[in-house]
């Protein structure tokens, strides 16, 4: 605990500075806290932030506080988190004590053996989906990959699958990709004939030149989720694959857009323990706590991310479970993003992708 | 002029000669300060990228998967393509703003200077997607074009948005630093040309512009090489032909967590961000900035510097024969004006983004429409009763005051002893400061969490204050020595001989004299800290949030006019700031 130590120092000696006193006039008394206290009191938690942090303070943090008397402090983190989480470990600083983190996040520190044990098995969270716990990590939330489209320009003949995506003809107006050959290739050997459920390993050949059809008709490469979420809201364009959350968010917002869930690709994201953690036995009981069906059901009602507890949807509305990704009509006509694969092939195909796109 | 300078070179040998400790000195503390938090944490990090990823032993293997394929060449030529065009347009907009603006009289000049640094004072976040409203098939223009009868325009994911947005991000910078150097141009010796004889075009060519040209390198170094870090406009606002290479080391950092190859690939970077510096340097005398020219000039590049004489001369007469038709078209009044209005076009330009900005603040609507539906306060509740927006934006304005004092300060004293040093280690320095500005951000972000982790500054705002400096130092540098670059240093002498000592001579004579550039300076600096996201969200740890942070984690889910309202709130306190520092000023004089 010496790094503790020094940091409140550094922390004491600035405040003693004028700039640091106009700050403490200001700050939360939460803020000011040093995220690195005692053991097991208090945790801190790393989320995405923005809209999610008051969704997980409502259905996760302050159930925990409550039921165990552990505090929870939330941090903002990155999308692709793991950068820090690596720089964490190696330096022992442990500013987070957990983090959300994505498939490929968790394989990627996996692979890197930077990432705590959680000790606990399916039997100890019944309800939960296979693909959501591991030795390392488990899921709580399922996002997914989805074609979303304007009800203003598509009245009456929607585009309900990839192949409807690629086809220009029947289905005039402006497109956009993901400028990433993750979902991207399989949408397109979707797109090209093949079925959900022989994907994968990809056939990477047929999967590129399907998309060389497309490429003229694209008229945005997408980058970020707020940008896809903007592309489609203000009729940029007319088609696109995005996060079903991102276009959940246009939707509740009024705008005439809808999902279509048939051939979606989804994924999980869930909680992972820096290695090496002091406080790992308090975070492993935050995670646990976080698979209970009742506090899924909970955290649905604010963002559009489906639950991993199946049993989640005994409590949650019918017009809500709709919009979610693990309800049972939508699961069953999408199918997971496959980790392996990428996790094997991703950087090829990255640089393949690049090459690719500069034409 | 170059004589003159050249006389005062000679005279200025005995006087070094007598101060033993040389004025190279004054730059140790820049030195140190960039050798600590800059080099060792950058270095450490680019040695990866010669480790194998399993064995550490020695390898080449990173390099080796950069030369495999063509595409991180290609990428690397785009990135320096737009990074050119950007610089170019930056100039050719901003020089004849800059001139406008340096013969304004004094209190006019600070009205409109107001003007050009509004993009300053929104989040280049927030200007991105103002631009994408504005541009957009649905945007702004395009609404007036269909309204009108017009085709729509591609305005948007194509170069001409890209142009459109870093043009825009980079203009203030350039006419800001070229200013500074016009103000201090003697308008009398234009006068002398012209009563010696010179017709007008001559004389603005071969007396104003030359005399200018200090600024005009700068700017035009300084707008490269910052927009060779440039990832978010291009991502937003152009094509798949407009990737730039900071985007695919920060995928390799962040994505693949492949250190090895990002360190590979920004090794290769700024190998060609380095080989571009030595050679404007010498087509446009890079060190000039720091006073140098003049005696090379004369010396042994006089072939270079005859060619540009040609070239100016060439000018002037393409500029005579192209005004006297332009002259008679449009008549003498018309022509008075041309200058005036090209320059207020280019501030309504500026102010663009502003104006759809404030009133989107403004909506009813949760999206970023234009025009919006209906009006409330209802984005400026969301934000002023949310604790951590109000303490992020105080801790970004506290941040950002300090790296400015921080910054100008250490800049300040190595730009004067780099213009007062003839050492031959002056070329190197020069270079070590700008490097901050070539290094890609991520790269120093990544470098400085494992120092601060070691002593203890991980998520304190002296580690934000830190990394910022070292980003806001080439700028504030740059600016300093373009300034200092025209000081007389005879003046100096002067007071000396009065019997000033050297730190009396410095506060009283030197540092108002070149206050221009220090104005510049910090200016420069607390931009840079106040727009920062990088290193912020690396040293922060998400704990200690700045407002580039928090406006970034706000957005992952969609734009919502709370990013706007921050805008205004921000922009309306930097009013108030400026018009008090102003009213304080006013009494002294």
């Amino acid at each position: 605990m010496r790094k503790t130590s020094g940091f409140s120092m550094d922390r004491r000696s600035l405040m003693k500075g004028a700039a640091g006193v106009a700050l403490g006039a200001t700050l939360p008394a939460g803020l000011l806290r040093p995220a690195v206290a005692a053991a097991a009191t208090q945790i801190t938690v790393a989320d995405p932030g923005g809209p999610y942090s008051p969704a997980f303070r409502k259905s996760f943090y302050d159930p925990f506080e409550k039921a165990t008397g552990i505090k929870v402090v939330n941090v903002a983190r990155e999308a692709e988190p793991t950068a820090q989480f690596k720089a964490i470990v190696e330096t022992k600083s442990y500013t987070w004590d957990v983090c959300t983190l994505t498939l490929s996040a968790r394989d990627i520190l996996m692979k890197q053996n930077l990432l705590e044990p959680l000790n606990f098995t399916a039997a100890d969270a019944p309800g939960l989906m296979p693909d959501s716990l591991t030795s390392h990590w488990m899921g709580t939330d399922v996002y997914s990959t989805i074609l979303g489209y304007r009800t203003d320009k598509f009245a009456a003949n929607a585009p309900q699958s990839w192949a409807d995506f690629w086809n220009v003809e029947k289905f005039p107006g402006r497109r956009s990709l993901r400028k990433n050959p993750i979902d991207t290739l399989e949408q397109a050997l979707l797109a090209d004939g093949v079925p959900l459920d022989q994907l994968y390993p990809l056939d990477v050949d047929r999967a590129f030149k399907a998309l060389d059809r497309i490429k003229p008709h694209i008229a945005v490469w997408w980058t970020g989720g707020a940008q896809s979420s903007q592309l489609i809201q203000s009729g940029e364009v007319d088609m696109i694959a995005l996060w079903n959350a991102r276009a959940q968010a246009v939707i509740d917002g009024g705008a005439p857009v809808k999902i279509g869930w048939n051939q979606g690709l989804y994924s999980i994201e869930g909680w992972g323990i820096p290695r090496g953690n002091p406080r790992a036995d308090a975070a492993r009981q935050f995670i646990k706590f976080c698979a209970d069906p009742a506090r899924q059901a909970a955290f649905t009602e604010v963002l559009a991310y489906g639950p991993t507890n199946l049993d989640a949807y005994k409590s949650i509305p019918k017009e809500r479970a709709q919009a979610l990704p693990t309800y049972e009509e939508n699961l069953k006509v999408m199918t997971i993003a496959k980790e392996d694969w990428w996790g094997a092939n991703r950087s090829k195909m990255n640089e393949r992708f690049n090459a690719w796109i500069l034409g | 002029m170059s004589a003159a300078t050249l006389h005062h070179d000679g005279a200025f040998a005995a006087a070094r000669r007598r101060l033993r400790f040389g004025p190279l000195w004054l730059a140790a503390p820049g030195l140190a300060f960039l050798a600590v938090f800059f080099l060792f944490p950058v270095l450490r990090l680019l040695g990866l990228s010669v480790q194998d990823l399993e064995t550490s032993a020695w390898t080449g293997d990173h390099y080796a998967r950069i030369v495999a394929t063509d595409v991180y060449f290609r990428v690397l030529m785009s990135t320096f393509r737009i990074a050119g065009l950007t610089a170019l347009l930056s100039l050719l907009f901003g020089y004849p703003l800059a001139y406008w603006l340096a013969q304004l009289p004094e209190r006019q000049r600070g009205l409109a200077i107001l003007a050009v640094m509004v993009p300053f004072w929104t989040s280049y976040l927030v200007k991105t997607f103002a631009w994408m409203v504005i541009l957009g098939r649905t945007g702004v223009i395009n609404q007036i074009l269909s309204g009108t009868g017009m085709p729509t325009l591609p305005l948007l994911h194509n170069e001409f948005g890209v142009m459109a947005g870093m043009v825009h991000a980079m203009l203030p910078l350039a006419v800001l630093t070229m200013l500074p150097v016009m103000t201090t141009i003697d308008r009398r010796l234009v006068q002398a040309a012209e009563t010696l004889g010179a017709p007008p075009a001559n004389a603005f060519w071969l007396v104003y512009f030359q005399l200018s040209l200090p600024g005009v390198a700068a700017a035009g170094l300084l707008t490269f090489i910052s927009s060779l870090g440039f990832f978010i406009v291009p991502a937003l606002l152009g094509g798949p032909q407009q990737t730039m290479l900071a985007q695919l080391i920060i995928t390799q950092i962040q994505e693949m967590l492949n250190w090895a190859f990002a360190g590979a690939l920004a090794t290769f970077m700024l190998v060609a961000a380095m080989v571009t510096c030595w050679v404007y340097d010498r087509l446009f005398g890079l060190s000039s900035l720091s006073g140098e020219t003049s005696g090379r000039a004369g010396g042994g590049q006089g072939h270079l510097r005859n060619a540009g004489m040609k070239t100016l001369s060439a000018l002037a007469k393409a500029s005579a024969a192209l005004g006297g038709p332009v002259g008679r078209l449009l008549g003498p009044k018309m022509m008075d004006r041309l200058l005036p209005l090209y320059s207020a076009l280019v501030i309504v330009f500026l102010v663009a983004p502003a104006l759809v900005v404030v009133p989107i603040a403004f909506t009813t609507s949760p999206f970023l429409d234009f025009p919006p539906p209906g009006y409330g306060l209802e984005w400026f509740r969301v934000y002023f009763n949310s604790d951590l927006w109000v303490s992020a934006t105080v801790r970004s304005f506290a941040v950002a005051f300090a790296t400015a004092i921080l910054a100008t300060l250490v800049a300040g004293l190595a730009a004067l002893a780099l213009a007062r040093s003839s050492s031959r280690w002056r070329g190197a320095i020069f270079a070590f400061f700008l490097a901050p500005m070539i290094v890609p951000r991520i790269v120093i972000a990544v470098g400085l969490f494992y120092l601060f982790a070691q002593i203890g500054l991980v998520a304190t705002d002296l580690g934000l204050i830190i990394g910022h400096t070292v980003l806001a130092l080439p700028f504030a540098f740059v600016a300093i020595s373009a300034v200092v670059k025209g000081h007389d240093w005879r003046l100096d002498q002067a007071a000396a001989t009065l019997g000033a000592n050297r730190f009396r001579t410095l506060m009283l004579v030197t540092v108002p004299l070149i206050r221009g550039g220090l104005v510049a300076a910090f200016l420069f600096a607390f931009i840079t800290s106040f727009d920062e996201l990088t290193v912020a969200i690396f040293v922060s740890g998400g704990v200690k949030t700045t407002l580039p942070k928090q406006m970034w984690d706000d957005m992952i889910l969609q734009l919502n006019p709370t990013l706007a309202a921050v805008s205004v709130v921000v922009f309306a306190i930097v009013m108030a700031l400026l018009l008090i520092a102003e009213w304080l000023r006013r009494p002294a004089r």
